[in-house]
């Protein structure tokens, strides 16, 4: 017999799948990469490669799987910031448990504004999201004081030294900020692994093949898409008070402005929506562009690497439209094909 | 509140909401007949304005006769990026109306590939023409018209006005309108729909090559200058309703008022935001704009 069943996991001799052995090896030999070089610019590169990853996956958790294209990500990854850092140095709280709290406050935003939103199709979505995006960024570059919390408008928060603190959430050394990403990617790499299995993954990717079709089905889109929407938010926020307590430093635009919400979006749809590796394949493509630019080139091209960005970007859409992932996918998928029939 | 203050600010709310609108004509056309969203439409505006700089500043043209060079140019930028870079993609997608996310993300593409080439180019400097002669004011009753401002608000109504009459009686703009309704039926019928794509992004981008000259003499020019003229053009076209000519002006003047009236009782920032928060109340409750079909 030749026939394979659809929803057949290639296994490993042991018996795990072959994706999860894979992906255990992978951060298993990435997390083995500080112990073996001393360079922190190399450290600080992939710090970025994988925060990127991780914003990029939390966007593609709802985006890549209901097939709705967000640009207003970035006011999450805002409010995850802003909170943990103002709980830090208004009430002397751990950015530990202040990122749980901004995580919490951004998902009850997302539902507050996705309700209404969710009805819109295509582009008149996309343009609502930037349109509520834009306005919180606005808002927050000129308010100096709310209620007696300083926000400092535009100048925005420079979080207070507090020497190697796990407590605090700084070290002085580069290497724990590098696991605790590393760890952070992984648990948003297996929590979207789970959901794409799960009811709910089932739900959105039949919202997103034809929405009148699952409603006929009795699937109602709502409170799926608004589950996936909150947890996406959710983890967008953490990723915000992970970039603060790194650069020790926000500020409306770098951490809540379009262009966040852009890479976002751009580096998930490059390397493949409604993956759980591509939003990583995308970071892996497009972050050492950037960083190059701005090491390397220093600031004498600003720009350079957003026009990178553009050409990459119009280059997957007309020629890669599932992505850098899909290639690839094919390419393993035809060696594990020819390993399953060898007798 | 000062009645006349209350229509100085109204008066110069219509002649800086025609301006707005005449910059959003393009991005309504496009999207009417080719059912894209232009997201470069920003960044088109901001090319003609540094080529109407860089005529002033280098040939010593003045800013209202770059339009013979800024209006051409741009026609030529648009037909072929539509012919270029966005017709393989109209070519792929079998069905009848482009999917248009994909759409949105090449745009965006261009979008970023222009507004950083410009960064590169002409770095993040502030730069303005600055002409040696003054145009009259003239008075409407007691309130003085920003000369510059009412010869954009005209050409705005002019350009509408024209842009109508010739979609509806030339041959090119039946053609046009029979692509909008129905490409496969216009192809059947022997309309070249890739040439009419290319001719109706070329105009949608030298409309705003027109504007790009006239709003030059009395605005700033940076490169970031289009995402703030795109998003306001966003806000205009679905105030008006998207694809509608009149709905842009009608839009872009309801807009200009809006901020104008209000910027006297609050701050800018407060009707930033205000203008924003009128987009997204639009488009949930009257998706189709003031002027739209539903």
């Amino acid at each position: 017999m030749n026939t394979r069943t659809i929803t057949a996991t290639p296994r490993s001799a042991a018996g795990l799948p072959l994706g999860a052995l894979a992906a255990g090896l992978g951060f298993g030999c990435v997390a083995l990469v500080p112990l073996l070089v001393d360079d922190p610019f190399l450290i600080h590169s992939l710090i970025m490669v994988l925060f990127f990853a991780y914003m990029a996956s939390s966007w593609n958790f709802l985006c890549g799987y209901v097939g709705q294209l967000s640009l207003g990500h970035a006011m999450f990854s805002g409010v995850g910031g802003y909170v943990s850092v103002l709980m830090f140095t208004q009430l002397g709280l751990s950015p530990w448990i202040g990122m749980l709290f901004g995580g919490l406050l951004a998902a009850g935003l997302s539902v507050l504004i996705g309700y209404p939103t969710f009805r819109l199709k295509g582009p008149y979505f996309t343009l609502t999201t930037i349109a509520f995006a834009e306005i919180v960024r606005i808002w927050v570059e000129n308010t100096n004081d709310f209620i007696g919390v300083p926000l400092k408008g535009a100048e925005g928060l420079v979080v207070p030294a507090a020497g190697d603190s796990l407590w605090a959430f700084q070290f002085s050394s580069k290497t724990p900020y590098f696991y605790i990403i590393l760890a952070m990617l992984a648990l948003v790499m297996l929590a979207t692994r789970l959901m794409e299995r799960s009811k709910l993954g089932y739900c959105l990717k039949a919202v997103r093949g034809d929405r009148d079709a699952a409603e006929a089905l009795g699937i109602n889109p709502t409170p799926s898409t608004l589950a996936a929407l909150a947890i996406s938010a959710f983890m967008t926020a953490l990723g915000g008070s992970f970039y603060a307590q790194f650069f020790r430093y926000i500020n409306p635009e770098r951490n809540m402005g379009l262009e966040l919400s852009i890479d976002m979006a751009v580096m998930t749809i490059i390397g493949g929506q409604g993956t759980v590796a591509g939003p990583l394949l995308g970071a892996l493509i497009l972050t050492p562009i950037s960083e190059m630019a701005r090491s390397h080139l220093g600031g004498g091209l600003p720009g350079l690497h957003l026009v990178v960005y553009g050409l990459v970007l119009m280059a997957c859409v007309l020629y890669f439209p599932k992505g850098a992932i899909a290639p690839l996918g094919r390419l393993a998928k035809r060696l594990t094909d020819r390993r399953g029939s060898r007798p | 509140m000062d009645p006349l203050i209350l229509s100085f600010a109204v008066v110069n709310g219509v002649l800086l909401g025609g301006i707005y609108g005449g910059v959003a004509l393009g991005l309504s056309l496009i999207f009417g007949v080719l059912r894209v969203v232009n997201f470069a439409h920003g960044s088109f505006l901001m090319l003609s304005l540094y080529i109407a700089f860089w005529c002033w500043s280098l040939l010593g043209l003045d800013p209202y006769l770059s339009v013979f060079v800024t209006v051409p140019a741009m026609f030529g930028l648009g037909y072929f990026v539509q012919s270029v870079i966005i017709s393989p993609l109209i070519r792929r997608e079998r069905a009848l109306v482009v999917e248009p996310l994909s759409a949105l993300l090449l745009t965006a593409g261009v979008f970023l590939v222009l507004d950083n080439l410009a960064l590169m180019a002409f770095g993040p400097n502030v730069r303005a023409v600055q002409v040696d002669y003054y145009l009259p004011s003239p008075m409407l009753g007691p309130i003085p018209l920003n000369p510059q401002r009412l010869i954009g608000a005209l050409a705005a109504v002019l350009v509408a006005l024209g842009l109508s009459w010739w979609l509806r009686h030339s041959h090119m703009g039946r053609a046009i309108r029979a692509t909008a309704q129905n490409r496969d039926a216009a192809a059947l019928s022997g309309i070249n729909v890739p040439f009419v794509y290319a001719v109706t992004f070329g105009i949608g981008c030298a409309v705003l090559g027109l504007f790009g000259s006239l709003i030059a003499p009395f605005m700033p020019i940076s490169p970031s200058i289009g995402v703030a003229f795109g998003i306001k053009s966003f806000i205009v076209v679905v105030l008006g309703g998207l694809g509608s000519i009149p709905g842009c002006i009608v839009g872009g003047m309801v807009i200009g008022v809006f901020e104008a009236v209000a910027s006297q009782h609050i701050t800018a920032t407060s009707a930033a935001i205000g203008s924003l928060g009128l987009f997204i109340l639009i488009l949930l409750v009257r998706p189709q704009g003031i002027m739209g079909r539903a």
